[in-house]
């Protein structure tokens, strides 16, 4: 393959060569009194402006309409629809736009092309029509901004305080998601300079709202209920990118992010919908962190309100999972720290807390 | 490098020996080296510009390659690029991102800034305005040197092997601030910053010299309402240029103390590589606002002068005036002051304040007023004209052709509400390539055919220029316009492959169609180097003005010598775009010719100006004092 | 260079605006100088708005910094005007002078960073102080910049090239050190005012 393309390329590469110089000796032999104006090559130029403009703007409808269903993103958040809605009217304003002023622009070439004897039109300005087009413009844009504005004020205000909060976390090169854990529904602190090997999300365990964090490499959220995603970094930017939920928003070291939204479908039923028994949602990184950024992938799952109460309280909590940092609890709460977490109460650790009383 | 320069040399020497009978006694380092001559230094502006696109070009079609197949085994290639292939014969990841950063961080700042405003700047502001040469002719020359060893500190950083920066062409911290995240922020980095302090500096040089120029050394009449519009777009891209980059400057010299002395403006809570590093307190959220206030008006610093060399070639192959012409200045004045606030819109989803967003959302689509503006006179300029295909034209008119496409997909992405889900995918990709890039590469294009008579005497080939045009204008929109359905798809940026996706991994055919559009293009850009080059030397020998045009470089010699005009330089009367006006015999009037001299095709008010002329230059001067 | 003999050619008053290129350049520069200095300044603010920040006092040395800038323009304005009153020997006096008190300025400077770190403000460290440092080392560099174009002047005017004809030198000299004063005195009462 990688043979056929170089040696293709310098095909062209010699065939072209071949062009000029063939062209040059075409001209050396005519000699240097064909310099009146060509008229036959400016009508040629012309006619590929129209056979362009015609070729070009019918390809492009074409194609969009023919391959619709391959670049149109199925939607499965509520206002992924609203913001879809407003993409295609968008869409639709600025095609319209696009097509007539391709079209009059290509005419134009066309129409007006060179003609010997004919004078051009001493046009230089015209106030009404120049207003015109200016305040069109602007009336078409304000329509558009304040529209978006107001789908904007939308997604950015605050969430509910019902909202389920997930933490997403993205280091070199892969994401993680904290859940606050089924007991507190409240996530706990955390310090970056608490991070090791295990306790990958720094987890400060002086806080008791972090007893019953867990963590998880799925992605699992319920439909139809608003979820209030957290996202912070651990080294570089990232940006958390679900796509069918049009869900973007950086992860910044340093910096707390989040975002809002409500999934309306489930995996299941968006299998149903594409009819695509292997289809699963995805996230990904939308901002370059280096070499594997394009590799950042995490599982999305869409429950039904149910399966997602079933799937959280499958879950173990950090702590259950890395009983050693049971000693960076302080003493006087381990004992709550072992209920929250869920770590059976054995007789051992109760008498090491004693001997550490 | 070296090759790059002995063009400019060679070039204008052998010139010289075509009877440029304007004495000037240099020796051969003080008249093609470090010359201080604005033309010299226009070319040397243009060679090196060119040699970066080809560069520039080149590693973009190594990406395409990746992208576009692949399984494809890049074996043959090891050559060329050593380590940086995979046993398997693919470009190493990281590889990958260095080659995407290098492409950006050439195309923008060292083939479409420097190379396009410099070259054009220097060469045409003195020309059309009538002056002798550029304010300080001295400083013009350190800006050209200063530009060459920031290209030479760039260049050898593609050698190093740690190799190039790679965190993409805006450096974004702590990606950029730590070389753990990546092997490109060692010391690819530190040339990076390195050359482009240095580049900063030269552009600062150029830009006062250039507002200085147009200031204070019109020729006699040359008021600013006569000024061609190229002169209006290089001056506005000067001013831009010296408000924006010092900005640039603060936020790479916070970067290099972040990077190399341990202070924490951009860095904060990081835990990399086992350890957590001491900083606290920073903002990468900063670094991105600083940098896109210069980033956001370098879109226009590049765009600005294309789309002025664009207004020229309309007006002239089309043979009527420009349409608008108080419009199309009022257009580039209104933004440049618009460039500088609307950075915030690249940022829309890093978690800025959102009151902010919507300010930016509105600033944003303000701006898209005067570009549409822009766009309605280019195609009324066309209505009723008697326009010529000159190689020039058809670049121009593949310009306008590009900012409409990629114009108009800005409107999405200026609404911040759509650019949740468009922002950093290949939307964006198409967007900014066809408006910014592809438009100013287009109307550097048409620069270069336009005036290369002037510069070296002597005419392209007008049949290679046709070919270079078709394949070139269809070859971009097959590689940008593809994009769109891409993006819209969601295809994130800078993604190496996208197989790991289940949702991105469709789209192989239209990514192998654009790679081919790319490989295609990028040949096709040879022609116009032999083209170029060859017709240096062997080109037909150009009459003082080809193209039948109004301004006044063309009242020079065939070739200009040092001081531009022999004896004294011309007065200006009228403005640049008297074409085809009623009455006159010649459809055009060059700007030199005074009213009184038509008196067949003066409009009523220009016969008043009759009676000022023949009071003798002092009255134009009362004239001139009001502006 | 011909450069010179070319520009004569064209009868300089006639021009639309009369201002010398070269003073007119100065103009520029000194645009894009306060554009680096707002940035940073705006930064500043913006950083500060953030939280997590170290408050402490200024220098108090800076208060005689501002002082000795002060005087030296004092002593700038008064050079120029003898150039232009031909008093070549009290130019160079005061050329001589302002120098010192732009040295004089910079040591004062670098004595507040010693107080600093004296006070465990480092430049490593929390960005409030990397911030101080930073400003006022770049003001500093421009300061040194402009005493450096002082000596320039005190060269000319040994070889008698300072005089009322020839004012240009010196003049945007001149500009440059009020330049740098004003910016000084902005950048202390931003200090002062945003701690």
């Amino acid at each position: 393959m990688t043979w056929i393309i170089s040696l293709g390329a310098i095909l062209v590469l010699v065939i072209l060569y071949m062009i000029f110089k063939i062209g040059n000796l075409v001209g050396l032999v005519k000699g240097k009194k064909e310099e009146e104006f060509s008229i036959s090559w400016n009508n040629a130029n012309a006619i590929m402006f129209m056979i362009f403009m015609v070729v070009g703007l019918g390809g492009f409808f074409w194609y969009s309409y023919a391959h619709f269903d391959e670049y149109t993103l199925p939607v499965a958040s509520i206002h992924g629809e609203v913001t879809d809605s407003l993409f295609w009217i968008t869409m639709w304003v600025t095609v319209v736009a696009f097509a007539i002023i391709f079209v009059v622009m290509f005419w134009f070439t066309f129409a007006y092309k060179y003609e010997k004897g004919r004078k051009a039109a001493y046009f230089a300005d015209n106030h009404k029509l120049e207003i015109l087009w200016t305040v069109v413009p602007a009336i078409v844009l304000a329509l558009l901004v304040f529209r978006g504005l107001r789908v904007w004020h939308e997604i950015t205000g605050p969430a509910s305080k019902e909202a389920v909060v997930v933490e997403m976390v993205g280091q070199q090169w892969l994401w993680m998601a904290r859940y606050p854990g089924v007991k507190d529904k409240t996530l706990g602190h955390h310090n970056y300079k608490l991070i090791d090997a295990s306790n990958e999300f720094g987890l400060d365990l002086t806080d008791k709202n972090s007893y019953d964090d867990f963590k998880s490499l799925e992605l699992h959220i319920p439909v139809g209920q608003e979820i209030l995603m957290k996202i912070r970094a651990k080294d570089v930017l990232h940006s958390v990118f679900l796509p069918h939920f049009r869900v973007k928003m950086d992860a910044v070291p340093g910096v707390q992010t989040h975002f809002k939204f409500t999934a309306t479908k489930t995996t299941a039923q968006m299998r149903e919908e594409l009819n695509n028994p292997a289809f699963n949602y995805e996230m990904a990184c939308t901002e370059v962190c280096g070499k594997g950024h394009f590799s950042m992938k995490f599982p999305v799952v869409v429950d039904t309100q149910e399966d997602y109460q079933e799937w959280l309280e499958s879950q173990e909590s950090w702590l259950k999972q890395n009983p050693d940092y049971l000693k960076y609890v302080p003493a006087e709460l381990k004992e709550a720290a072992m209920i929250k977490a869920g770590i059976p109460l054995d007789n051992t650790v109760t008498v090491q807390t004693a001997a550490i009383k | 490098m070296a090759t790059i320069d002995v063009h400019p040399q060679t070039a204008t020497h052998h010139h010289d020996e075509h009877g440029d009978d304007h004495a000037h006694h240099g020796n051969f380092w003080t008249t093609y080296i470090f010359s201080e001559d604005h033309k010299v230094i226009a070319k040397q502006f243009l060679f090196t510009g060119m040699a970066w696109a080809l560069i520039g070009g080149m590693l973009s079609v190594l990406f395409r390659l990746q992208l576009g197949f692949p399984e494809a085994n890049l074996g043959w290639l090891k050559p060329i690029l050593g380590g940086w292939l995979t046993p398997e014969g693919k470009i190493d990841p990281e590889f990958y991102l260095a080659l995407v950063t290098m492409h950006g961080t050439i195309m923008v700042f060292f083939v479409l800034t420097a190379g396009l405003s410099g070259t054009f700047s220097n060469f045409l502001i003195p020309l059309q305005i009538g002056a002798r040469d550029m304010a300080s002719g001295f400083m013009n020359m350190l800006s050209y040197w200063f530009f060459f060893l920031s290209s030479a500190i760039m260049f050898i950083s593609l050698f190093i092997s740690t190799g190039p920066a790679a965190g993409g062409w805006v450096i974004y911290p702590p990606l950029s601030a730590l070389p753990q995240a990546i092997s490109g922020s060692g010391l690819g980095m530190t040339l990076w910053l390195v050359s482009m302090a240095l580049f900063i500096v030269s552009s600062l040089l150029g830009s006062i010299n250039y507002i200085t120029t147009v200031i204070n050394m019109r020729t006699l009449g040359m008021s600013f309402t006569k000024l061609p519009l190229t002169i209006w777009a290089f001056f506005l891209t000067a001013i831009i240029g010296i408000l924006s980059f010092p900005v640039l400057f603060a936020a790479a010299l916070l970067l290099i103390f972040d990077r190399s002395f341990g202070t924490s403006f951009y860095l904060s809570d990081i835990y990399i590589g086992g350890e957590a590093l001491p900083n606290q307190g920073g903002s990468p959220i900063l670094f991105q606002h600083l940098f896109w206030f210069l980033g956001h008006p370098e879109v226009y610093i590049v765009l600005l002068p294309a789309l002025g060399i664009t207004s020229e070639i309309i007006a002239t192959n089309s043979r009527k005036p420009i349409f608008g012409y108080k419009a199309m200045v009022g257009s580039m004045l209104f933004i440049a002051i618009l460039s500088f606030v609307v950075w915030a819109h690249h940022m829309f989803v890093t978690g800025m304040n959102p009151f902010l967003g919507s300010i930016f959302t509105l600033l944003t689509l303000i701006i898209a007023v005067p570009s549409a503006v822009k766009i309605f006179n280019y195609v009324t300029t066309l209505w009723k004209g008697n326009i010529r295909f000159t190689p020039a034209m058809l670049f121009s008119i593949g310009l306008v052709s590009f900012f409409l496409t990629g114009g108009i997909t800005g409107i999405f992405l200026g609404n911040s509400a759509v650019d949740i889900q468009l922002h950093d995918t290949y939307f964006v990709v198409a967007h900014f390539h066809l408006v910014m890039g592809s438009a100013s590469f287009f109307g550097m294009m048409a620069g270069v055919y336009h005036w290369f008579p002037k510069m070296f005497g002597r005419m392209m080939d007008e049949k290679l220029g046709y070919l270079h045009f078709w394949l070139t204008f269809i070859g971009v929109y097959l590689v940008f316009f593809p994009m769109h359905y891409i993006g819209i798809a969601g295809f994130p940026r800078r993604y190496y492959t996208w197989t790991a996706f289940e949702t991105f991994s469709g789209f192989a055919d239209l990514n192998m169609l654009v790679s081919v559009a790319a490989i295609i293009t990028m040949v096709a850009q040879f022609i116009f180097l032999f083209n170029f080059i060859y017709n240096i030397f062997r080109g037909k020998l150009a009459p003082a003005n080809p193209w039948n045009a109004t301004t006044l470089e063309w009242t020079t010699p065939r070739l200009p010598g040092h001081g531009n005009w022999v004896g004294e330089i011309p007065t200006v009367y009228r403005w640049p775009y008297d074409y085809s006006k009623p009455g006159s015999k010649e459809d055009f009037i060059p700007q030199h010719i005074p009213y009184s001299e038509t008196p067949e095709s003066n409009l009523p008010h220009e016969n008043d100006e009759i009676k000022l002329e023949m009071g003798g230059a002092g009255a134009i001067v009362v004239e001139e004092r009001k502006h | 260079m011909s450069e010179a003999v070319d520009f004569k050619i064209v009868e300089e008053p006639k021009r639309p605006m009369a201002m010398n290129p070269k003073k007119f350049g100065m103009w520029l520069f000194m645009a894009s100088v306060l554009m680096l200095f707002i940035s940073l300044t705006s930064a500043y603010i913006v950083r500060q708005a953030e939280g997590n920040w170290l408050f402490f006092d200024l220098p108090t040395i800076f208060v005689v910094s501002t002082a000795i800038i002060v005087v030296s323009s004092v002593t700038m304005q008064l050079a120029f005007w003898s150039a232009r009153k031909d008093d070549v020997e009290r130019v160079k006096v005061m050329v001589l002078l302002t120098a010192i008190l732009g040295l004089a300025f910079v040591i004062s400077q670098y004595l507040g960073w010693k107080d600093l770190v004296a006070r465990s403000v480092y430049l490593v460290g929390n960005p409030s102080g990397s911030f101080l440092y930073i400003i006022t080392g770049l003001h500093a560099i421009h300061l040194v910049s402009a005493v450096v174009f002082l000596l320039f002047v005190l060269y000319s005017s040994f070889r008698n090239k300072v005089n009322s004809k020839n004012t240009v030198q010196i003049e945007i000299c001149t500009t440059y050190w009020h330049f740098l004063g004003v910016l000084w005195v902005y950048l202390y009462v931003f200090l002062t005012l945003l701690r």
